[in-house]
């Protein structure tokens, strides 16, 4: 992958693009892969479990390369990615804040905001605790919080980054209809604001529907050939 | 008797058995040592270590006491609140610089041509154990705890390191790889997200070096880099038995109360959710103990 240094902010810029990408570790596992992302937009990745969205997502994060085709991600190396892994990667002996701040901290740079940098970080933290309703919180250590507030946690954090780009492995499991709309409007609405663009997989294609402008299906044939308005492409191999 | 039972003894004999075989080469086949040992062993400890002299435990063999000082003034005070005071002052110093190496030796947060420099500085200071580092260290720094402390630090160092940086290692990917995509530095990594998340067994392992590092610390003396070995060596060199043996009465009880203070702490910082698990004194009490307490209530 290459990471575009020289990434500018003018919205027409397409984010990611890729271009016959084959993914895979040793063996591919999905091939002819093609996908641009705009700003602005948020991007469903449906498929069977074991056919490689999360491999599909790391690609994209540059933790592995891809076995030949390109990626280009048009982000800044430091805090221009927010990425949500399926597993969350929380600091888990930690508070909510500490995780939190991690994401303030690549977010918030000191060529920006000069000596105010600091209490601009903590605001950040505070701010993206309270829009993800676990200001209560804040204190405990992130093992002691259920599955769906360890879920807002890392949102949280990926939100104090600011990014250009959020990556979200099986983003809305966990998560009970309440909370799901509550997460996802924050982040619907930090979207829009930014400019910013959301890839996330999901393994239910009805609420990948709801929640995505549109949709790529990974697809090793297990799952029914169909194409929605919605689905972009339907990738077989 | 089950087959995983039987393989287990068989695999036990047979490591006896090799073991006689390297033991006999040892002692040349001259097991004739061994006759009579235990009588000459008991009659030593009756009639050379037992009684103790108990008044190393007061101020009778100590000069410039002021009065009323009394225990607070013997050698078996003051040698082993040095000792206690060195294994302390070792571990946090050592402790304090292996958890800045050994981030550069964890394979998963630096390239090969970092880790193995940094291992092989953290495997020299281990090489030697602490007695022999102390050996070294007395020519250029004179007799007394100073060389100790050092020679015990430089082996915390190493040993630590490699408890520290194994545990880096074995760390979960998915926060170090979340914490990559975002962008955060090397050392942000190591002092934010890994140290933190490996924090409960770093401090596990800090109780265990400083258990270690007391009951290391009384070889020390032996050689002169203070402590309460020093003194037991002193009386051991005039063949007063009876007054070391109070020494070693005095070590004994020490490491021991040590020991347990450390494995309550490390119980306690072990606690993986947080459950309230039994105290470390309820596991000296046989198992129904804690339920006959509990039936009691009940009625
Ligand atoms: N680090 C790895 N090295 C080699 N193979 C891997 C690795 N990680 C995953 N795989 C394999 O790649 C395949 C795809 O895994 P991936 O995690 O991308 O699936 P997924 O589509 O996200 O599935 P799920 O919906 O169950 O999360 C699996 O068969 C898995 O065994
Ligand atoms: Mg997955």
């Amino acid at each position: 992958m290459s990471i575009n240094e020289s990434a500018s902010d003018d919205a027409k810029d397409p984010i990611v693009i890729a271009k016959n990408l084959t993914i895979g570790y040793e063996e591919p596992l999905a091939s002819n892969l093609n996908l641009v992302v705009k700003s602005g937009e948020i991007i469903s990745i449906v498929g069977p479990s074991g056919v490689g969205k999360t491999t599909f997502l790391r690609t994209i994060a540059g933790m592995v390369s891809p076995l030949s085709g390109t990626i280009e991600c048009n982000v800044k190396r430091r805090g221009g990615l927010g990425y949500i892994p399926q597993r969350l990667g929380l600091v888990r002996h930690t508070s909510v804040y500490h995780n939190v701040d991690l994401g303030a901290r690549v977010g918030v740079s000191f060529g920006e905001f000069g000596l105010s940098w600091w209490s601009e970080r903590n605001k950040r933290v505070l701010s993206c605790v309270e829009a993800m309703g676990i200001s209560e919180k804040i204190r405990e250590p992130v093992r002691r919080l259920s599955g769906g507030q360890q879920r807002r946690v890392a949102t949280a954090r990926t939100l104090a980054q600011r990014p250009k780009l959020i990556l979200a492995d099986e983003f809305l499991s966990e998560l009970d209809d309440d909370n799901i709309s509550a997460v996802l409007d924050a982040v619907k609405a930090y979207i829009e604001s930014s400019g910013a663009a959301m890839i996330l997989v999901e393994h239910d294609i009805n609420r990948a529907k709801q929640v995505s402008d549109r949709m790529l299906v990974i697809d090793d044939g297990r799952l029914n050939p169909f194409i929605e308005k919605l689905t972009i492409q339907e990738v077989k191999f | 008797m089950n087959r995983g039972l039987n393989r287990l003894l068989l695999g036990i004999l047979f490591l006896l058995i090799l073991c006689y075989i390297v033991f006999d080469d040892l002692v040349q086949g001259d097991w004739g040592k061994i006759d009579g040992a235990w009588g000459r062993f008991s009659d030593f400890v009756s009639e050379d270590l037992l009684p103790p002299e108990w008044g190393m435990l007061t101020d009778a063999y100590y000069d410039g006491c002021t009065e009323d000082q009394a225990m607070f003034c013997s050698k078996a005070f003051v040698g082993m609140l040095e000792t206690i005071k060195m294994a302390f002052v070792a571990t946090i110093l050592g402790f304090s610089i292996a958890i800045l190496i050994s981030p550069l030796a964890a394979r998963n947060l630096v390239p090969i041509w970092v880790a193995v420099p940094a291992r092989i500085i953290m495997a020299m200071t281990r090489s030697l154990p602490s007695i022999v580092w102390a050996l070294l260290l007395i020519p250029p720094f004179g007799l007394g705890p100073l060389p100790g402390v050092l020679a015990m630090t430089f082996y915390t160092i190493g040993f630590l390191g490699k408890f520290q940086y194994e545990e880096m290692e074995g760390v979960r990917n998915d926060p170090l790889e979340a914490a990559r995509v975002m962008g955060l530095s090397r050392s942000e990594i190591a002092f934010n997200v890994v140290i933190p998340e490996s924090s409960n067994s770093l401090l596990s392992q800090l109780m265990f070096m400083f258990e270690y590092n007391v009951r290391h610390g009384t070889v020390l003396g032996l050689v002169g880099a203070g402590g309460i070995g020093f003194h037991l060596m002193f009386y051991m060199e005039l063949g007063l038995y009876h007054h070391a043996m109070t020494f070693l009465i005095v070590i004994f009880l020490v490491v021991m109360m040590i020991d347990l203070l450390s494995m309550g702490v490390r119980s306690f910082v072990n606690e993986e959710g947080d459950v309230k698990r039994p105290s470390w004194l309820m596991t000296l009490l046989p198992p129904n103990a804690m339920f006959s307490n509990q039936n009691q209530d009940g009625k």
